[in-house]
């Protein structure tokens, strides 16, 4: 499968409602909901971050303010900016991995698994079933850990301070999961090249079942408070209307392309892992606005629920490692057993993985979007070059085309509806 | 002068107020519009109070951030301790959290939040990117954040738990009670240096 | 060579033979990626022509950057450009080798979401992009020095930085 289809194909027919705007449409409203207005000589120029409560990080903006209309916008970014792409050119490929998760460090899988993707297109690793299952299901608790993150911070810059903390209760038990399948809470390097760390633990399945049959319930709940909610509908209904060539134009994917009505999805579009071999279905609105998104997110959660459900009901037996001596590591507890093993851990942790020469780029749907990482090898165990395009880079760029004409205090609930992160977007 | 070789030891009144009359040394007892100084016990007092409402800044800078939400959210609940009040804006602040790398870029940022915040202020420096920079041995990553300001706690982690925040915090809290800052018995204070000359001298 | 490609990328691969013929330099192919090689001189042209023919379609430019090959003396610097249509599903890389100070057409008028790429790139290696409407530097401080992705930059220490201390008003 490839390239993006018609949404009609991926919809249930019920949700192909007669309300769904056209391009248009769409086009029309947005002029209509922003103020075009001509610079005068009242221009106020204020700066917004970087220390700035609803800034989810240190993004600062500099806006031009006609009263209480924005006028443009230049985003300054780099507050944390580390080089990690440097970094990656002095690492091993495994060594780079744990770099990775520091990325997005809300959704440290999803870039661990990027990363990986990349790596074993280059090397031609093939990566068990069992291994490719258990990546599927780790980056689907990764995305609803990140929208339960999202919503519950993005709902709290909208002035609900009691919804952050329902969204944190349920967030722990996604992080209990990680905790018991990884160790670690938030940046667990689970990725490894040829596919992950760590078997299931004992009792994983159950705990995980549980966790996923109380979310959708939970769903609900957040849905029953905030669909009703006036405060909500007002600052999220028509505003920040960003159609799909806006989105191609300035390469903003995940959430807010779904948002205006392109059912693109890298998990169905270019399928990796265990993702041809699940059902689901792509989380798609038409409105466009803030509110829209709000509801692919949603969505999306309920998804990933099925998801780790099929792949916790078909997961296969065998290794969860590729037995591949040249380029990914041994499984951990054959290496004090097994000689060969323990020779190809010391090979792979004292030289690295040998790598032919080649440059490759490989796109993965991280939770916030697209995130493509391009490699560069000229042989060797460390890349030449490595380059992260992640989602928020490009999310924080096109905040100006995003907000301007709007008003200030909309800029908030636009600016976290993109779902920008900062070390995401500085590396 | 002794006050300078240790400085976790709380100075004495006596060394203290000999080092305020030659204005040298900051903090030191409370005082009042015309230089009266409060004695040390109506301090204790005070710093009591003070320990149980204890406002950080609502800063955050990477990672280390989110656990810190993850301490504010429900499970962990900071605010059984008086400290689920995180205010935006430093001048409402007791002292400030340093969640995260900093980089050249942010530092004067810093800097200069550390200095907005009123005294008495306690800085906690939280993961092991402001602890020493952690893997980020690069080009733009200030190594370890007390290099620019003085720190009271150091919670190592990458990131650490929402427990060990909270432990990092019951610290800070008893440095509170005593009314003991990271900048007693400093002469400098490298936030001020690196304003003054550049970069903070070693 | 071309055993690997998918049916849609053989086309473009095709398309762009027949309007640039010779002027490609080659095209190479890895890992089921189709990276062509241009001259920067063609730089615009192939680009807009990629962007604007109906059978190629590439509306979304995926990510440009810079790169460093020191080994290569004539032209040690390189810009790749990863092109993604959403009509058709198919991806291309393009890539122009670069000598030091050459100067690039900004592509910020074909995509506008190369103007931070750009910077980036600028930023990190030096390659001038012309046109540009805004290259500053991007994410490092504003009066960095040296261009820290090239090879020769060393890693670590604090060599082009250094904290600013006279942005008390600014910050």
């Amino acid at each position: 499968m490839s390239g993006t289809q018609d949404t009609q194909g991926l919809v249930p027919a019920a949700q192909a409602l007669s309300r769904r705007p056209s391009l248009e449409e769409l086009r029309e409203r947005k002029d209509r909901t922003r103020r075009h207005l001509e610079p005068t000589g009242d221009v106020m120029t204020i700066s917004m971050g970087p220390q700035h409560p609803s800034m989810h990080g240190v993004y600062r903006a500099v806006l031009d303010l006609d009263g209480e209309v924005i006028l443009a916008v230049r985003p300054e970014i780099g507050n944390l900016h580390r080089g990690v792409e440097k970094l990656c050119e002095h690492r091993t490929y495994h060594q780079i991995i744990p770099l990775t998760d520091r990325l997005d460090y809300i959704s440290g899988f999803a870039m661990n698994h990027g990363f990986c993707e990349a790596a074993e297109k280059l090397m031609g690793v093939e990566v068990p079933a069992r291994g490719r299952y258990i990546r599927t299901m780790t980056h689907e608790l990764c995305r609803i850990s990140n929208h339960i993150l999202w919503l519950g911070t993005s709902i709290m810059d909208l002035g609900t301070q009691t919804f952050f903390t329902i969204c944190f209760r349920d967030r722990e038990y996604v992080l209990d999961l990680f905790e018991m399948l990884t160790g670690a809470r938030m940046t667990h390097s689970f990725a490894r090249i040829g596919g992950v760390a760590k078997d299931l633990p004992d009792g994983f399945d159950h705990r995980c079942r549980k966790v996923i049959d109380f979310l959708p319930k939970r769903l609900a709940e957040y849905e029953r408070i905030i669909k009703q909610n006036r405060i909500f509908l007002k600052r999220a209904k028509n505003v920040g209307i960003f159609t799909s060539e806006d989105c191609h134009a300035w390469r903003v994917t995940g959430p807010t392309l779904r948002a205006a009505g392109i059912a693109r999805d890298l998990r169905k579009d270019e399928p990796y892992a265990a993702y041809p071999e699940v059902e689901f279905d792509v989380a798609v609105e038409y409105n466009a606005d803030v509110y829209d998104r709000f509801l692919v997110r949603m969505k999306e959660m309920r998804e990933s629920c099925k998801i780790i459900r099929q792949c916790l009901d078909k997961m296969p037996p065998g290794p969860f490692l590729a037995p591949d001596a040249a380029h990914s590591l041994p499984m951990k507890k054959n290496v004090l057993r097994d000689s060969a093993a323990m020779i190809q851990d010391f090979y792979q942790v004292f030289r690295g993985p040998q790598v032919p020469r080649g440059s490759v780029y490989r796109c993965v749907e991280a939770p916030k979007g697209e995130m493509g990482v391009y490699i560069r090898s000229e042989g060797g165990a460390k890349p030449a070059r490595v380059r992260f395009s992640t989602p928020s880079f490009y999310h924080g760029q096109a905040v100006p085309a995003l907000v301007e004409g709007e008003m200030v205090a909309d800029m908030i609930a636009i600016f976290a509806s993109v779902d920008v992160v900062l070390g995401d977007c500085d590396r | 002068m002794g006050v300078m070789d240790d400085p976790l030891r709380r100075p004495s009144d006596a060394e203290v107020g000999a080092a305020l009359q030659q204005n040298e040394v900051m903090g030191g007892p409370v005082r009042l519009p015309g230089g009266i100084a409060l004695p040390v016990q109506i301090e204790r007092v005070l710093g009591f109070g003070r320990s149980f409402s204890f406002w950080p800044l609502l800063f955050g800078l990477a990672c280390c951030a989110i656990e810190m939400m993850a301490l504010g959210g429900s499970r962990f609940d900071m605010a059984r301790f008086g400290m689920e009040a995180m205010r935006a804006s430093p001048r409402q602040a007791d002292g400030m959290i340093v969640a995260g790398w900093c980089t050249i870029k942010m530092a004067p940022r810093v800097v200069r939040l550390y200095e907005q915040i009123p005294d008495p202020k306690w800085v906690l420096a939280m993961g092991s990117c402001a602890v020493s920079g952690n893997v980020w041995d690069t080009y733009h990553v200030v190594q370890g954040i007390d290099s620019l300001i003085p720190v009271d706690v150091y919670v190592p982690g990458c990131p650490p738990r929402p427990e060990a925040l909270w432990q990092g915090l019951e610290m800070i809290r008893d440095r509170v009670k005593q009314s003991r800052h990271a900048y007693d018995g400093l002469r400098r204070i490298p936030a001020r240096e690196v304003l003054l000359h550049g970069e903070p001298r070693p | 060579m071309n055993e690997g490609l998918d049916t849609s990328l053989t086309v473009v691969l095709a398309k762009l033979e027949k309007r640039f013929g010779g002027r490609l330099r080659k095209q190479t192919e890895c890992c089921g990626d189709l990276t062509i090689t241009v001259e920067p001189e063609d730089w615009m042209r192939v680009l807009s022509f990629c962007r604007s023919a109906r059978e190629l379609a590439f509306d979304q430019l995926d990510c440009l950057l810079g790169d460093h090959l020191p080994e290569r003396t004539g032209a040690p610097f390189e810009v790749v450009v990863h092109l993604l249509s959403h009509t058709h599903g198919h991806r291309l890389r393009v890539t122009t080798p670069l000598a030091e100070g050459q100067d690039l057409p900004t592509i910020t008028g074909l995509w506008p979401s190369a103007g931070f790429d750009e910077r980036e790139a600028w930023e990190m290696y030096g390659i001038v992009f012309a046109g540009h409407p805004d290259l500053r530097r991007l994410l490092t401080t504003e009066d960095f020095e040296g261009f820290p992705m090239r090879k020769d930059f060393p890693l670590r220490g604090t060599v082009g930085g250094r904290i600013r201390t006279d942005l008390r008003g600014k910050i």
